[in-house]
């Protein structure tokens, strides 16, 4: 009897490209392989007559596994692999190698496949993380510090400031200016008309965005006059509004808090 | 004229009176142009995406993405719907363009908005206004280098060199038609004309031929509103539109389309001769022809133009209205007409009194069909004729088409080109595209069709898999049309039936009853 394994990686898409080319390699039969993140997150429950296999990162193995993707599939296929790894549902290490497993026999035809199950659950977490990241580009708002640097705090369900990152910076390519991702501890920097960088939340002070300036209130006020004013009052309908913005977007948004509250 | 001028007014103060004063215009999408800051010299502020963004949603559930203003509500016109009419005793303001470009950017840079919408009442001359909202626009694009979404209103009447010279710094510029006919404009609107407003429409339309090199109707299918950006769309268009003559549509890009709809007159005798005028507007350059884009030229109108009517305040049919609309997509290349439920602001005799609120339902039945129009290769005359000049309230427009079309149906999924998929109740837009991207590697069966998300409920009356449908079905029309019902189509407002039949049938002459009258048998 083959025995089932369980590839444990790192939460990355080096750590799923490592894990994906050791479970390639072993020839136990993918069906018989699984991968999981290392994540905080609930790691599944231990079971019999299962093997757990914890996988290090290899620049080899991450390379190979990407060359393969460009060469075997396309392009597209390989965004849509970067896409997916952005994603905050718990299987898409595994997702991903279901997808490639179809990819690599398929060829660049794979990505018009959308009745193979895999195919379509890798375009569904695209979908997924790429709405998100356009809601932001809207739903994300900016305040300004005395010194001018504008910070933005936001709790997203999927890893996207990387994807919100450079929307930013070549509209406020003249600011500086910090997204801050509260959920995950990571944030983006921006410097005045220079490249942004990705960096761990642990250097920055969090606590100065708490500090409201005067100039801040006064243009928050306004915004608030506007966003109410602007609403007709014979066409309410807060279900609407309800499905257009969920509430969870609203707890980092001037116009939905009660003055006093900020 | 009765005018209450405030002296000394707080800009918040101006913002709330100008901001509530345009509340009632309808567009605040901010799609239509893709732009960098880096390509406009990255010394700026601001970009563009052609899908558009919304920055948040106003307590009624419309999208906020714009600084919706207008640069004053002090005005000399007296339309009798409007609620700046000279005649009204109202709070006035004027924003001065200083106010207006500091509020926009302070808002943009803290990704409040997406850009300016600047609309105006009339202050003392529509060349002096328009005049006005020209030195805002050209303060923000070039003193405040601004790179984001601008939306301007052209003021009907205004001097075409205005018109003009304000085109080169908008992204998009409307001018607002009001009123579906001309005879509704003359008794609500005394001060504008039909010809007023055609006029800057036609202008602006050559303006952007002029500006691209382009032919107009060079539309693109599954356009930046519809917010589906996957690449490569080109291919399956022409893929699909390959054997399709019967039902050309607005949205095909070749040549042969076009011809094909010219040649299909919408008019009848109701409503020809207000559609006459809108295919006479004169097609001269009536520009001055001597103005030159700006030192950075971010295109001319590059978003195009939109353009909104009010519906319910006068007895137009849905057959009248989307033939306006049809005939303004087909002759004004414009990208979006925009339909308004009446709301009750002023008493007047010559205007409906309405104590059951706007006619949203109406309302919403009309932007269904306005996207048949523009996305799926409907023709209003498909939609609705003299006979049956109203759409269904029990069904949406797509659905009722259906039902009165089922000699063209099953279709099987397999083989239907692309415009024949989207004709079938319940396939859009991506499911339509999904099915011709997934059968080219397989045969689809109703399996498939459900792995890859498309919504089957309504659509199985209308398809085969390889020869078969999901479950055998009569096509007949009483039973389909029953069973249709039986699936709750979800309205973007809470409403029951019975209510929204009070509220379409506001007028005695809509012939209402006959177009429902066969669906009446089944509630």
């Amino acid at each position: 009897m083959t025995m089932k394994k369980v590839y444990f990686c790192e939460n990355s898409l080096e750590g799923i490209f490592s894990a994906i080319y050791d479970a390639w390699s072993d020839r136990n039969g993918h069906a018989n392989n699984e991968i999981r993140l290392l994540a905080g997150e609930d790691q599944g429950n231990m079971e019999l007559f299962t093997e757990y296999i914890y996988v290090k990162n290899s620049e080899e193995k991450i390379s190979k596994v990407a060359r393969s993707v460009y060469e075997k599939i396309s392009n597209e296929a390989y965004e849509l692999i970067c896409g997916a790894s952005c994603s905050c549902e718990a299987s898409r290490g595994d997702d991903i190698y279901r997808f490639l497993i179809v990819g690599f026999s398929m060829g660049k035809g794979v990505i018009d496949c959308l009745h193979n199950k895999y195919v379509m659950k890798i375009f569904e977490l695209n979908r997924n993380v790429s709405n998100e990241a356009h809601h932001l580009k809207g739903f994300l708002r900016f305040q300004e510090m005395e010194e001018g640097i504008l910070i933005s705090k936001i709790a997203p369900k999927n890893d996207i400031i990387r994807l919100l990152a450079p929307h930013f910076s070549d509209r406020l390519s003249q600011e500086n200016f910090v997204i801050y991702d509260e959920n995950r501890d990571t944030a983006i920097i921006h410097q005045k008309a220079k490249q942004w960088f990705y960096t761990g939340g642990e250097f920055l002070d969090t606590d100065k965005i708490k500090k409201i300036t005067e100039k801040e209130e006064s243009i928050g006020s306004m915004w608030k006059a506007f966003f109410s004013s602007i609403s007709i009052k014979e066409r309410e309908n807060k279900e609407l509004q309800r499905n257009n913005l969920p509430l969870r977007f609203r707890s980092n948004m001037p116009e939905f808090k009660s003055s006093g509250q900020e | 004229m009765s005018i209450v001028i405030q002296e000394n007014m707080t800009v918040q103060k101006k913002l709330e009176v100008l901001s509530d004063a345009a509340k009632y215009d309808v567009a605040c999408t901010s799609s239509g142009v893709d732009r960098t800051n880096s390509g406009t010299g990255n010394s700026g502020i601001g970009n563009s995406l052609a899908c558009g963004i919304c920055h948040t949603f106003s307590a009624d559930g419309r999208c906020i993405s714009l600084l919706k203003i207008l640069l004053t509500n002090e005005c000399i016109f007296d339309c009798k719907y409007c609620m700046n009419r000279a005649s009204n005793d109202v709070l006035r303001a004027t924003f001065t363009p200083e106010e207006i470009c500091g509020l926009t950017i302070e808002f943009y840079r803290r990704n409040y908005i997406e850009g300016l919408f600047l609309s105006s009442g009339v202050l003392k001359s529509p060349d002096f206004t328009m005049e006005l909202m020209l030195r805002t626009l050209r303060m923000l694009r070039e003193e405040y280098q601004f790179n984001g979404y601008i939306h301007c209103k052209a003021v009907p009447g205004a001097d075409p060199v205005l018109v003009e010279m304000a085109g080169w710094y908008a992204d998009r510029m409307s001018v607002n038609l009001e009123l579906p006919t001309a005879d509704s404009l003359r008794q609500l609107a005394p001060n504008k004309t039909r010809k007023n407003i055609l006029r800057p429409m036609k202008q602006i339309q050559i303006g952007r031929m002029e500006n691209r090199g382009k032919p107009a109707f060079n539309r693109i299918p599954l356009m930046e509103e519809d917010g589906y950006r996957e690449q490569g769309f080109t291919k399956l268009e022409q893929e699909a539109s390959g054997d399709r003559g019967n039902t050309g549509s607005l949205i095909l890009p070749h040549e042969t389309a076009r011809n094909v709809r010219i040649g299909q007159g919408t008019a009848n005798t109701l409503i020809a001769e207000d559609l006459q005028e809108i295919a006479e507007a004169s097609s001269r350059k009536t520009s001055f022809g001597m103005i030159k884009a700006p030192s950075i030229n971010r295109g001319f109108v590059p978003a195009g133009q939109s353009t909104q009517m009010i519906i319910g305040a006068t007895p137009e049919s849905d057959y009248q209205i989307i033939s306006v609309a049809e005939a303004l997509y087909q002759k004004f290349d414009l990208k979006r007409v925009f339909y308004s439920a009446y709301i009750s602001i002023n008493e007047d005799s010559s205007l409906p009194a309405l104590n059951q609120g706007p006619p949203l339902l109406r309302e919403h039945r009309l932007y269904q069909a306005d996207w048949l129009l523009r996305f799926y290769g409907f023709r209003a005359t498909e939609l609705l004729s003299e006979n049956r000049p109203n759409f269904n309230i029990l069904m949406d427009p797509k659905c009722n088409w259906a039902i009165g079309h089922l000699e063209q149906f099953p279709i099987e999924v397999n083989k239907a080109d692309y415009y024949t998929l989207l004709r079938v109740p319940g396939i859009g837009v991506k499911s339509a595209q999904r099915i011709v991207k997934a059968r080219k590697t397989a045969i689809l069966s109703f399996e498939d069709l459900k792995k890859m998300g498309i919504v089957l409920k309504r659509a199985i009356y209308f398809i085969t898999c390889n020869g078969r449908m999901m479950y055998p079905v009569k096509i007949e029309e009483n039973y389909i049309t029953s069973m249709l019902l039986r699936v709750k189509e979800k309205l973007p407002f809470d409403m029951e039936a019975a209510s929204a039949y009070k509220q379409l049938s506001l007028f005695d002459d809509v012939k209402f009853a006959s177009a429902n009258a066969q669906i009446g048998s089944f509630i």
